[in-house]
């Protein structure tokens, strides 16, 4: 009973069709008239147990605009069909001259709906007798099951452990169905990974794609600061209802250099005497990856002062090592005593540091014993005013 | 110096109050005795503690001392109580907290203890000096006082020394009310470095009023009226608060180039500017205060842009270097006080006493 039924609705439907292609063909659709039901796929598979919707298309070419009423015939027993019409139930449409208005339909198929073909056909009737009709063939299948691709754009990146690398992932949801797609990186340990949605700035964990869509998204990976050179790989993983798909990037890690300067207990003050010399010990550390190369050092003191350092300059100071660096620092021969503040800098290519040294300058006791002798002369006088004029 | 301890150990001494006719003979080879190679035996300080002991004694129960310690106390109580208001109002971030009762400007009074102190520490020592020889000669009791086996020198010093110890008492009297009334009233005790700045203070202050008590003693030898001395002496006091400023800024304009073209020129005319003002003792005291109170002080003098690039302001100077820096300040104030006592000392040697 189904083939006849299926049979008439495309001896129906093929007319217009065959029109619609000839008007094509010929690039003269206005010569095309008539009323037309359209959908992009006729005979599809819905699931059991799931709504699938399917958009038609009710198109009215050169014919008066008349309210065509909606039927479907066909419908299985215990499936559920409903014609909406922008969101709502409708049981008839309007559509102007040449202009199309779009339904849905809302198929609903019970779970227990056994498999094969049904033809369900709808059917626009107006009251002055044109008519056209659709047959949709759907077939009852089982679950296709869910599936992903992800794709990376620059699998791998270069950067210091300073840098931030970004990947540009794109994931694809190749099942029919909308699907909510986890996303997950595993990374060396101290990594820190975080997706962002393509051009925004929001940190997601997971990301909906409707059927057949891809999305862009970025990976983020910092690397910790003190991580050796080398290559690490991070692997992207991505899943949505069992079906997963990874992929994966690598971060070539270069080292680099850096420079601290403290002195070896970490005191940055000292003492100076007015115009003497004083020697401080520096400690350059390099905390870095990679070795430092030619590391100069200068240092910034208040006007008239001396500062020299000795070495003046190191040639290289590799990962985690230390290197003492003597500096003279003299203060000028007429500062105040006080506290003043001498910036030391070590500078080598790409890199830097620096530590600000607060230095005591004092004066010399010499003045404080000329004090002493003037009243030890002002003593003497009155010693001699006794000597000379002390009266028996 | 004679090491004898007693006074019998000594030979009988001439005494300064011989019979008339002695003394008209003695007055003819004055010259002759002094200029004679006649030693005396002996300490010059016998007696020394007797006479200290008596002045001290009459200082501290006489009426004229407890007129001038009220005085002090009243120049003193009004700025302390005022910076002490100030100080429990406001938050002051001076890590020397203590240190800013002595050195704060009320807003209310406008002048700080220091200030106070500078001003009324003359009139003390000219209070307690200015007729400590003199009215013993008009009372007639200093040839009697010398015919005790006493020696001018015994009776100067012990004078000067009685007056300066009855001038530190007061004055240590009014450090401990401050400081008292500092720890009632801020509830914070003072670390050992503001005690140590604040015993400076009380060194520099007794010498500044020993400056003073010689001043006034000296002009009580050289008259013999108390009057003429005390006028004297307040004459110098007023000439060095009111008059010197001005006189010194006059002189210096007058030696100073016409037009100042560097820096260096501006500093070396300051610098005279300030040599010239601290002939004067308060300018000493108040720079050697200065120095003390307020630890952050670098220097007194003028201070060159190309010294200042580089310091750390506002961060105080240890003790030992303060003290380095008013050093001269506090030479200058003790060497004057003893050769203005050694004057005094040749002027009271060199003066005839009579019955």
């Amino acid at each position: 009973m189904r083939a006849p039924l299926a049979l008439l609705a495309l001896l129906l439907v093929l007319p217009a069709f065959l029109t619609l292609a000839g008007a094509q063909a010929q690039g003269d659709p206005a010569g095309v008239k008539g009323l037309f039901l359209l959908t992009d796929y006729p005979s599809q598979t819905v699931r059991a147990g799931e709504v699938t919707t399917i958009r038609v298309k009710v198109k009215n070419a050169g014919l008066l605009p008349q309210p065509l009423a909606l039927a479907l015939s066909g419908v299985p027993a215990s499936w559920k069909i409903d014609v909406l019409g922008g969101g709502q139930p409708v049981g008839a449409v309007m559509a102007g001259v040449n202009q199309d208005v779009t339904i849905q339909l809302r198929v609903e198929v019970p779970k227990e709906a056994s498999p094969g073909s049904q033809t369900v056909v709808l059917t626009a009737k107006g009251p002055l007798g044109q008519q056209a009709s659709l047959p949709l063939t759907l077939t009852v299948g089982t679950e296709a099951p869910a599936k992903l691709s992800l794709k990376s754009r620059l699998p791998s990146l270069r950067g210091t452990p300073r840098s931030a690398f970004e990947y540009t992932l794109t994931v694809g949801n190749d099942s029919g169905r909308d699907l909510t797609v986890a996303l997950a990186a595993q990374g060396p340990a101290n990594f820190q990974s975080s997706f962002t949605e393509g051009f925004g700035s929001n940190e997601i964990s997971s990301i909906p794609i409707e059927p057949g869509q891809t999305k862009d998204i970025k990976l983020k990976v910092m690397p910790p600061r003190d991580v050796k050179a080398g290559d690490y790989p991070v692997l992207v993983k991505v899943a949505a209802e069992g079906a997963t798909a990874e992929v994966r990037v690598t971060l070539q890690v270069s080292g680099q250099g850096k420079l601290a300067l403290s002195t070896k207990d970490g005191r940055l003050s000292g003492e100076a005497e007015i115009g003497k010399t004083s020697t401080y010990t520096l400690v350059l550390t390099n905390d870095g990856t990679a070795a430092v190369d030619d590391v100069e050092l200068s240092g910034t003191v208040p006007s008239n002062w001396k500062v020299e350092f000795n070495p003046k300059s190191i040639a290289a100071i590799a990962p985690n090592d230390k290197k003492d660096v003597q500096v003279l620092v003299t203060p000028a021969d007429k500062a105040i005593a006080g506290d003043y503040v001498a910036s030391f800098r070590a500078a080598a290519r790409g890199e830097q540091a620096s530590a600000d040294f607060r230095i005591t300058v004092t004066t010399s006791t010499l003045w404080g014993i000329v004090g002493i002798g003037i009243i030890a002369v002002a003593l003497l006088v009155l010693l001699g005013a006794v000597a000379r004029f002390g009266r028996r | 110096m004679g090491t004898s301890t007693t006074f019998v150990a000594h030979p009988p001494r001439r005494r300064f109050a011989p019979p008339q006719d002695e003394v008209l003979q003695l007055r003819g080879d004055m010259r002759r005795e002094d200029s004679s190679v006649t030693r005396r035996q002996g300490s010059p300080f016998t007696g020394l503690g007797p006479v200290f002991m008596k002045e001290l004694a009459d200082h501290l129960s006489s009426v004229r001392m407890m007129v001038l310690t009220l005085f002090v106390l009243a120049f003193g109580a009004f700025p302390v109580a005022s910076s002490l208001q100030t100080l429990r109002t406001v938050v002051d971030p001076n890590s020397f907290l203590f240190l800013r009762i002595f050195t704060l400007e009320p807003e209310q009074v406008g002048i700080s203890f220091i200030a106070a102190l500078n001003f009324i520490i003359p009139l003390m020592g000219i209070g307690l000096g200015f007729d400590s020889v003199n009215s013993e000669f008009n009372r007639r009791t200093l040839s009697r006082v010398l015919s005790q086996p006493i020696y001018r020198d015994a009776l100067l010093l012990g004078k000067f020394l009685a007056g300066l110890a009855t001038f530190a008492v007061a004055l240590v009297a009014l450090w401990l009310i401050v400081f008292g009334a500092g720890l009632l009233l801020l509830g914070v005790p003072p670390r050992g470095v503001e005690v140590a700045r604040g015993l400076g203070f009380l060194v520099v202050a007794i010498a500044y009023g020993g400056v003073w008590l010689a001043i006034a003693m000296l002009f009580s030898v050289i008259f013999r009226s108390t009057a003429t001395s005390a006028l004297c002496a307040l004459g110098l006091w007023l000439f060095f608060f009111l008059l010197w400023p001005q006189l010194a800024s006059a002189i210096v304009s007058g030696v100073a180039p016409s037009e100042i073209r560097s820096l260096e020129e501006y500093a070396a005319v300051q610098d005279i500017a300030m040599a010239l003002m601290r002939l004067s003792p308060g300018t000493l005291f108040s720079e050697a205060v200065l120095g003390l109170l307020s630890p952050e002080t670098r220097t007194l003098g003028p201070m060159l842009p190309a010294q200042m690039r580089g310091a750390i302001m506002g961060a105080p100077l240890p003790f030992d270097q303060s003290l380095l820096l008013i050093w001269p300040q506090i030479t200058g104030l003790i060497a004057g006080m003893i050769v203005v006592f050694a004057a005094a000392y040749v002027v009271f040697q060199r003066e005839e006493v009579r019955a």
